[in-house]
Formats: C-alpha cells, sequence, structure tokens
C-alpha cells in the first residue's frame, strides 16, 4: 500500500501464521499506553453478563458492551511496526500480531446502539462493494 | 451472617435481610438506619436498618447494644448473633453498595455524589420494610451531614413517619445502635473473605482499616496498582487517594467527557487548535487538499495511509 508520502508500508505476510488470536476489546477511551496489558487478570473475568446487558467497569467508570462481527469476508488484524522507520521517507514494515473476528465494543456507560460509528462502519465494506462492484447485467 | 448472596457477584449493589418478626406487621414500630464503611478507600460501604415494635425498646436495650464503633470485632460479631435470636421482635436490613458501584456512580456522567447515593440506599431500605408490613411510626437515622435537610427529606419522603436525623444517633438510639452493629458486621465480613474477581492469584488481605491514611492500605494500594487497568473493583477509584496514586504511577486515560481544554487537548483529539495557525510549521492537516467525507469520520473510518 501506498502512503502520502510514497513510501510503502508492507505487511509481514508470514507473520499471519504466528499471529495470536486473542479476545479483542474496543474501549470508548484514549488510553496512553501501546503494549502487553494484563487483560486476562483485570478485563476480562469482570466482564458480567445480565439481563442482556453486556457490563464491565475500567478505572471505574461503568461500560456496556456489544459483540461485534468483522464484516463477511473480513479478518480483523492488529498490525505491529517492525522497526520504528527513522524518518517518513523510509519504507516501513509492519506485522501481523493477532488476528480477530470479532470484538466487544464497549461504551461508557450506554449499550451500544446502531447509531454508533463502530457499528455503523461494519457497514461500509457492503456498501463499497454496492458502489465499486463491478455490476452484473 | 450469610453474605452469599453478595458474593456471587460483588461488582453490584444487594439487599439482605431477615425474616420479618410477625409482631412488627400488628405494632407499632420503630426503626433505626445507620451505615458502615463510608470513608475507606477499598471495599463496601453498607447501609443497615434495624427495627423492633415500639413496645419492645427495653428488651431490645437489654441486650446491651451499643454504638457499633465502641465495640471490639468480637462484641460486634456476639451482639449481631443475638440481635438475630431476637427475631421473635427484632427485624434487620442491610443495603450493600459494593465498591464497584460506588465508583461507577460517583464516576458517572451525571454525577451521582456519595450523599445521595446514601441517602438513596437509606430511602430504599425504609421502603423495603414498609413494603414488608412493617408498621412504621419511628424513624432514626444517624446522619453525617447536615440533619435538618436530611430529616425533611425523609419525613417528606415517608409521611405519617416521625423521622428524627441526629449526629451520633449510634450512641443516643439503641434501635440505631442495633442497625450500625447489623452494618458493621456485614462490612468486615465483606472485606475479611472479599472475592476477588479479577484473576489475581493468592492476594495479601493484609489491607489494614481500608482508610486512606493507614500505612497498610497505602502499601496495599502500591502493591496491587497496575499501570494500565489501575485497581481491582475492591478498590473505590473515585476515592482522591486511589485517584492520586493513579495520575502518578498509571498511564493516563481519556474519556471523551473529561473536562480538558486548551491546546493540548485539541491536539490529543487530533483538532487543530487555533494557537497552530500562529506557529511557523501549518498544521498538517491544512496542506491536504481533500476532505474526508462525513460518512467516513462519523464511522472513524480511515484511510491505511494515514496509519
Amino acid at each position: 500500500m501506498m502512503t502520502a508520502n510514497s513510501c510503502v508500508t508492507s505487511i509481514r505476510r508470514d507473520s499471519i501464521k504466528q499471529a495470536d488470536k486473542p479476545q479483542i476489546h474496543l474501549l470508548p477511551c484514549e488510553v496512553e499506553h501501546d503494549g502487553p496489558a494484563e487483560v486476562f487478570k483485570f478485563f476480562n473475568p469482570t466482564v458480567k453478563e445480565r439481563k442482556h446487558e453486556t457490563t464491565v467497569s475500567f478505572r471505574g467508570r461503568g461500560l456496556k458492551g456489544q459483540e461485534l462481527q468483522c464484516p463477511q469476508g473480513y479478518t480483523g488484524v492488529v498490525l505491529k511496526e517492525v522497526q520504528k522507520p527513522a524518518s517518513d521517507q523510509e519504507d516501513r514494515v509492519v506485522k501481523v500480531s493477532s488476528v480477530f473476528h470479532h470484538f466487544t465494543y464497549w461504551n461508557l456507560e450506554t449499550p451500544p446502539t446502531s447509531d454508533d460509528g463502530v457499528v455503523m462502519a461494519m457497514a461500509w465494506p457492503e456498501l463499497a462493494e454496492a458502489i465499486h462492484g463491478p455490476v452484473d447485467d | 451472617m450469610d453474605l452469599s448472596d453478595f458474593e456471587a457477584d460483588n461488582s453490584v449493589s444487594c439487599r439482605l435481610s431477615s425474616s420479618i418478626p410477625d409482631v412488627c406487621k400488628t405494632e407499632d414500630c420503630c426503626l433505626g438506619i445507620d451505615e458502615a464503611g463510608r470513608g475507606p478507600v477499598l471495599g463496601p460501604m453498607v447501609y443497615g436498618i434495624c427495627f423492633c415494635p415500639v413496645s419492645r425498646k427495653e428488651d431490645l436495650k437489654n441486650l446491651k447494644v451499643a454504638d457499633s464503633k465502641t465495640l471490639t470485632e468480637a462484641e460486634r460479631e456476639n451482639l449481631f448473633v443475638k440481635l438475630d435470636e431476637a427475631k421473635s421482635f427484632v427485624g434487620w436490613a442491610l443495603q450493600i453498595l459494593s465498591p464497584n458501584m460506588i465508583s461507577t456512580s460517583m464516576l458517572q456522567r451525571a454525577k451521582y455524589n456519595l450523599n445521595a447515593l446514601s441517602h438513596d440506599a437509606a430511602i430504599g431500605l425504609v421502603q423495603y420494610a414498609l413494603d414488608s408490613g412493617v408498621q412504621l411510626k419511628e424513624v432514626f437515622v444517624d446522619t453525617v451531614g447536615p440533619a435538618e435537610k436530611y430529616q425533611d427529606k425523609l419525613s417528606q419522603r415517608f409521611p405519617g413517619v416521625e423521622v428524627t436525623v441526629r449526629p451520633k444517633a449510634d450512641s443516643l438510639f439503641p434501635i440505631v445502635s442495633a442497625a450500625s452493629i447489623c452494618a458493621k458486621v456485614a462490612r468486615d465480613h465483606a472485606v475479611k473473605s472479599w472475592k476477588f474477581a479479577e484473576d489475581l492469584g493468592d492476594v495479601d488481605t493484609d489491607y489494614g482499616s481500608g482508610y486512606p491514611n493507614d500505612p497498610k492500605t497505602k502499601s496495599w494500594l502500591l502493591k496491587y496498582l497496575d499501570p494500565v487497568f489501575g485497581y481491582p473493583q475492591f478498590v473505590r477509584f473515585s476515592w482522591s487517594t486511589a485517584q492520586t496514586l493513579l495520575d502518578s504511577k498509571a498511564v493516563t486515560v481519556h474519556w471523551d467527557d473529561d473536562e480538558e481544554d486548551g491546546e493540548k487537548a485539541a491536539a490529543r483529539q487530533n483538532n487543530t487548535s487555533v494557537l497552530s495557525y500562529f506557529s511557523r510549521n501549518k498544521p498538517s492537516e491544512l496542506t491536504h487538499t481533500r476532505d474526508i467525507h462525513r460518512f467516513f469520520t462519523e464511522r472513524k473510518l480511515k484511510s491505511i495511509n494515514t496509519l
């Protein structure tokens, strides 16, 4: 793929085999951290299903979640840069660190609805196909 | 005291209660309200009510109930057993507010403060007694806040019941002492045998009193601080002690309802601060000629070349 500066970002395709398949959570906040987190210790065990609602808390704030599927025919990937480029002219190499087909989308205090950006985003591939796909006669 | 209902899910609020003595449904009753564990940064806050017929006040006094704070843990345990044995004329009920529920309420978008939380717990318990058929005539409440306003609030909420709100009511009225014992025993049990929902292995239970100024509590808070998640749900995140430690030792987390402004927040949210127009380097977005359609920004979709 091409970036605006016309340097190339390539994905190491072989890395997909070693990629793990963790549970993915999309949180409604920005965590100033890029690295491992004790999701299995602190987060996953505290997720509660009650009265058709999925709840958890993060940093003392109540979240409500919904399981979202990746659009059909698509696979979710978490990419990790193999080496940070020294300048923005340099080509970039990323590897696939995780693969997922569904993830939990969390909202602050209110349950996710079909009006939420991320939920709506899942419909884009289908729309893109309708707009840009070949037309059958 | 059996806390298994609370322990089944200690992330929410839970009500525990004795059976309602038959005599309380036929005779005029008095009811006392008190709380335990308001100040600590760890564990639940417990609201307790205790009630008995007005005619049996002397019998209650003879059980030698006293303000729970003046008693040792063993004495409280004994008195709770005695109260429970007096079930022919004494009833009790508890509302256990989990630390997670306290945190998420106090840190809610529409802030729900501790006073409102406490008042609602007390009102809920009195309503429970009424709904169970207890013939309430007198209610005695211990308070930390301004007594008069609280008394007015309760009197209005429960017409026909004579409400007395008093600081130190737990040492003045035996029925309030009895409520304070029930609440404190529940709080002690809950803290002592806290079942961590998190997968933390063997947790050091030497948390001290749970009060922020207790050195043992402080060192426990330092030991169990996780840079990303902060704390287990046993900790009240809304307490300034917890917040201060997180601010200095954990990674920063931004929420969309954070009250921050200025250049830094704008930069972080990827907006262009007005100030940046005065700087030598034009913000990179201004050099872009193509605007992204609202369809994509609303869905948080970005082209892969902005990776």
